[in-house]
């Protein structure tokens, strides 16, 4: 019972190492964790957006943002600890 | 299993009180940082705002001021002062200039 580890939990453990966030919609951001609060608001260092052009849907545009950013719970559907992006896992697929 | 949930939500902003380690920084203290600084706000809808954060509360409305609206990426107007309804935003991010 004691080794459960609950999802609040997991998140607080991948403070100080790479996440990657799948928004509702097709964002997807990636960057390394800060901190969050309990409404999973997340504090991002070195956030790389991964969003749909707005001209071509079918084309993905990578932003790296370059600087701390706040990104709001709200949109927050899947939280991958460790996750680098979707770059990595199509490689990791190909391979 | 779901039993666990409210003893997990009461224990997270505990610790985040307590000697909160370098590497760490909750929302709000992000928000106390930037206040007043040039920032860029992102909506849903993928336009963006870059401007001086004026103030905000925690629904995450925004008083920005020199405000520039980036449709597409492409500049489309400037406000002096303006407000963004919580709801709509996306992240904000300090411009490090």
């Amino acid at each position: 019972m004691s080794n459960r580890i609950l999802p609040l939990e997991l998140i607080d453990k991948t403070i100080g190492s790479p996440i990657w966030i799948l928004m509702r919609g097709q964002t997807e951001i990636t960057g390394i964790l800060r901190g969050f609060d309990d409404y999973v608001n997340l504090v991002l260092e070195d956030a790389v957006e991964y969003s749909p052009d707005p001209r071509d849907k079918s084309v993905v545009v990578k932003t790296e943002l370059k600087s701390e950013i706040l990104l709001n719970g709200n949109h927050v559907a899947v939280l991958v600890p460790g996750g680098t992006g979707p770059e990595d896992s199509l490689a990791s697929r190909a391979s | 299993m779901s039993s666990a949930l409210p003893d997990n939500t009461s224990k997270a902003p505990e610790k985040e009180a307590e000697a909160v380690p370098e590497n760490k920084r909750s929302p709000s203290d992000f928000l106390k940082a930037v206040l007043g600084r040039p920032v860029n706000v992102r909506l849903n809808s993928g336009t963006d705002y870059r401007g001086v954060l004026a103030c905000l509360d925690g629904y995450m409305n925004i008083a920005m001021e020199q405000t520039e609206e980036y449709v597409d990426g492409q500049l489309k107007s400037k406000y002096g002062d303006c407000f963004i309804r919580g709801n709509n935003v996306m992240y904000i991010s300090s411009q490090r200039r």
